[in-house]
């Protein structure tokens, strides 16, 4: 039997085509014109030109960029951006978990006093901060003091990101699994590690990239906090894009979601989880 | 209400003494006094929220007793956290850990273990120090644990990939391998279907011989309670209302909610003549029982199976077969004797609409005090001549307490003698019968409202208890049918209501 007509069905994947269109607007294609810069040259021919220049821009080889200008920005960067996750997950946690085991009928209110600050402007935060900082006589004292400022700023505006994916997944935790551990002999301390925290994992995977990708990027709590004295990656492919150098821009862009994959990959972000994916629909 | 026992105290593993709980000033268990026996399968029996969970977390070490002991081979473990008590518990939803697989899960509590072992050091000094298990004693444990519960070679499955009925014996595996003393189980079949249930009911009776522990076993479902177990305690209300073995309880249970909860039974109102004989159903029985007060009235148990069909003319109650339904085994028989209904189960059936002869044997008799032979509280006159008393106000008949009295027109009561008495505030005893209560849909019909809490049939009508928003309880009889939960609004007529006046030196009470 021919079909002459097919009847349109609506189906739930139907649904998904106004976020997978924005997603091609918005990420696949400005990415691929990111790589297209980065490997091409001004007349639009390919060229490794701008590999080379960013890993051997003074013509002394892997020695010459590990001392150059750009390693060092994004050393820099890396540095200040696990400093800023470790620090938001060592305080985060305890938050998170005091909240969801407090005993308080109104978790979410005291889980707000977390959240509020991200109401108020973000410029403005950090513009008050730089402002206790100059009180505290602490602002662009010197180059360490600057790191130290920036890692304060990042976990200042970060925080919350780290909170509310842990509490979400502490307060998930069924708790017979904790009852259990204790009544199988695990002291409340050895329940914590072999149980809650375990099952707390995804809480935390989703809480470091939610930290960790952006606080490499964003060069305006660095630049506000420093007197523009501590370079991050961002504010590199800033200073490129606005000096009208695209192709060297785009491939330290490249650079940088080489980073992002890596960050991903590493906190297992990439494994199928096998409860979300269950139902086993895929979008396409 | 302890358990009588030949055995002495020395057997006693564990005992509660005195044991309350409260959730947020709501109690949920008062005043449980009782002990099991070493190696014992003693089993909760009771409706949901009757507190047999509660009482079981209590013995795990979840929930603290607000008031009362729990004592562990004698020794008082009531401030025991739970990793420290020699128990170990099978929980309703099996709380497998669902990051460890199979063997890890198993050996969980294994590697929390930590063994005294005495090592002689450099010096020549003995001491004792405490270490881990080698792992190979945890392997092979754990493959002992697991032959037990017949899933040999699972070690490396992943939690998820189970079927609720392997889950069900890994939390036993996991659960057992520590050796504890007490293993608590805590309705671990109720996730199951019906014949991995039955199998697996027969499967920790077996176990439990093996193993020879003590099993605490927490269920709703009178089956499984009579199948497996040694010793049962009947619990509603968060109180025992009857401990012991499956053969007792089942043929002399000690209340009607006993005798309700238990199997199928008919469950009539009567009086006790002399001992040996007991008028129910308007005829005489003879029956077993004996120690009542002449004319006692009380509860009469019948099984369904105790009830056997004659000819019309050999039978002591006659009645008409109104249905006969097929259950497999046998079938099961309404005969209406006038205004009582009287449930049979016979392997033989007559036809419906059948006039049918009666006989029951006097061991087939079960007499039982009546518990509520009249509702009793304490209240208090008010200022409209009224009555506040469990939770309500009633309009009643206050020239009844002395007697010859009247009101005025302002409402002061004039007595016999001509003084005029003030009664507001006066406290007063106040009685109700079961019958003079009646129940309403309509929120503000009647003085106090509350929910039907329980509801037994008795042949003839319904007994119905209803709880008010405080805890005060009215128990009455009904011939129609609520259901339980249900809100109604009670009402007393005004002459129903009997009022005595509160001795003077009694006091507040």
């Amino acid at each position: 039997m021919t079909e002459t007509k097919t009847k349109f069905h609506f189906s739930r994947k139907l649904l998904a085509i106004p976020y997978a269109l924005f997603l091609a607007a918005f990420v696949v294609i400005p990415l691929l014109i990111v790589v297209y810069y980065a490997f091409t040259d001004d007349a639009g021919k390919f060229t490794w030109e701008y590999v080379r220049v960013f890993f051997n821009e003074s013509g002394e080889g892997l020695l010459g960029f590990f001392q150059s200008y750009n390693f060092k920005t994004i050393m820099r960067s890396l540095f200040i951006s696990t400093m800023s996750t470790i620090i938001c997950l060592l305080i985060a946690y305890p938050v998170a978990y005091i909240i969801a085991h407090c005993k308080l009928k109104n978790k979410s209110t005291l889980l707000l006093l977390f959240i509020v600050p991200m109401w108020v402007n973000f410029v403005l935060r950090i513009n008050a901060l730089k402002e206790l900082f100059v009180w505290l006589g602490i602002y662009n004292k010197s180059e360490a003091w600057n790191i130290v400022n920036t890692i304060i700023g990042m976990v200042y505006d970060f925080l919350p990101f780290m909170i509310l994916p842990i509490y979400t997944t502490i307060i998930k935790i069924d708790k017979s699994y904790l009852e259990a551990a204790k009544d199988l002999g695990a002291t409340p301390a050895k329940a914590f590690l072999k149980v809650t925290l375990p099952l707390s994992k995804s809480g935390i995977v989703s809480g470091v990239s939610m930290v960790f990708l952006p606080s490499m990027t964003n060069y305006v709590v660095s630049n506000y906090l420093t007197f523009r004295n501590v370079k991050i990656i961002g504010k590199l492919i800033d200073d490129y894009f606005t000096g009208d150098l695209w192709h060297d821009g785009s491939f330290i862009a490249l650079i940088l979601l080489l980073f992002m994959f890596l960050v991903t990959w590493l906190t297992g972000g990439f494994e199928a989880d096998e409860q979300t994916n269950a139902r086993g629909t895929s979008l396409w | 209400m302890k358990k009588t026992s030949a055995l002495d105290n020395s057997s006693k593993i564990i005992e509660l003494v005195d044991v309350c709980k409260e959730f947020d000033g709501v109690s949920v268990v008062e005043n449980m006094n009782f002990y099991v026996r070493k190696g014992e399968f003693i089993t909760f029996l009771g409706p949901s929220g009757c507190g047999k969970t509660t009482t079981l977390r209590m013995i795990a070490g979840f929930d603290m007793p607000t008031s009362g002991k729990i004592l562990l081979n004698g020794k008082d473990i009531t401030a025991l956290p739970p990793n420290l008590r020699p128990v170990n518990t099978v929980f309703q939803k099996y709380a497998l850990f669902p990051h460890l697989n199979v063997y890890e899960n198993v050996a969980f509590g294994l590697k929390q273990k930590r063994v005294e072992t005495t090592y002689v050091d450099k010096k020549g000094n003995t001491k004792t120090k405490l270490e881990k298990l080698p792992a190979h004693v945890i392997a092979e444990k754990v493959k002992k644990a697991l032959e037990i519960v017949d899933l040999s070679g699972f070690e490396k499955r992943s939690i998820s990939t189970l079927s609720g009925g392997q889950q069900q014996r890994i939390a036993i595996a996991r659960a057992i391998v520590n050796e504890p003393e007490i293993l608590l189980l805590d309705e671990p079949l109720g996730a199951l279907d019906l014949k991995m249930r039955k199998e697996m009911q027969l499967e920790l009776k077996a176990m439990h011989r093996r193993l020879g522990i003590t099993f605490i076993y927490v269920t709703h479902d009178q089956e499984e309670a009579l199948t497996m177990s040694d010793t049962i305690v009947v619990m509603a209300d968060g109180a025992i209302q009857q401990i012991g073995t499956p053969e007792s309880i089942y043929n002399e249970p000690k209340n009607t909610f006993v005798a309700d909860f238990i199997g199928e039974s008919n469950i009539f109102s009567g009086v006790m003549p002399k001992d040996g004989e007991v008028r129910f159903c308007g005829k005489k029985f003879e029956c077993l029982d004996s120690g009542f007060e002449k004319d006692e009235p009380v509860d009469v148990v019948v099984r369904p199976e105790d009830v056997k069909i004659k000819s019309v003319e050999d039978g002591i109650l006659k009645g008409k077969v109104t249905s006969v339904i097929f259950k497999g085994i046998h079938y099961q028989i309404l005969v209406q004797c006038g205004r009582y209904e009287i449930e049979i189960q016979s392997t033989t059936a007559p036809e419906v609409g059948d006039t049918v002869g009666l006989v029951i044997k006097p061991n087939g008799i079960h007499v039982m005090k009546k518990e509520f032979r009249v509702n009793k509280f304490t209240g208090v006159i008010t200022k409209r001549n009224t009555v506040e008393f469990g939770d309500g106000e009633f309009e009643c008949d206050v020239t009844q307490l002395y007697p010859g009295s009247h009101l005025d027109e302002e409402g002061y009561l004039i007595t016999a003698k001509g003084e005029k008495l003030d009664l507001t505030d006066v406290e007063v005893n106040v009685e109700v019968d079961l019958h003079d209560i009646t129940m309403s849909d309509n929120e503000g019909e009647g003085g106090a409202q509350g929910h039907i809490i329980s509801l037994i049939y008795k042949s003839e009508y319904y007994r119905y208890i209803v709880r008010t928003e405080n805890e005060e309880d009215y128990v009455l009889a009904c011939e129609d049918l609520w259901n339980e939960n249900d809100l109604v609004s009670l009402i007393i007529p005004k002459d129903k209501i009997r009022l005595t006046l509160k001795p003077a030196e009694g006091g507040k009470q």
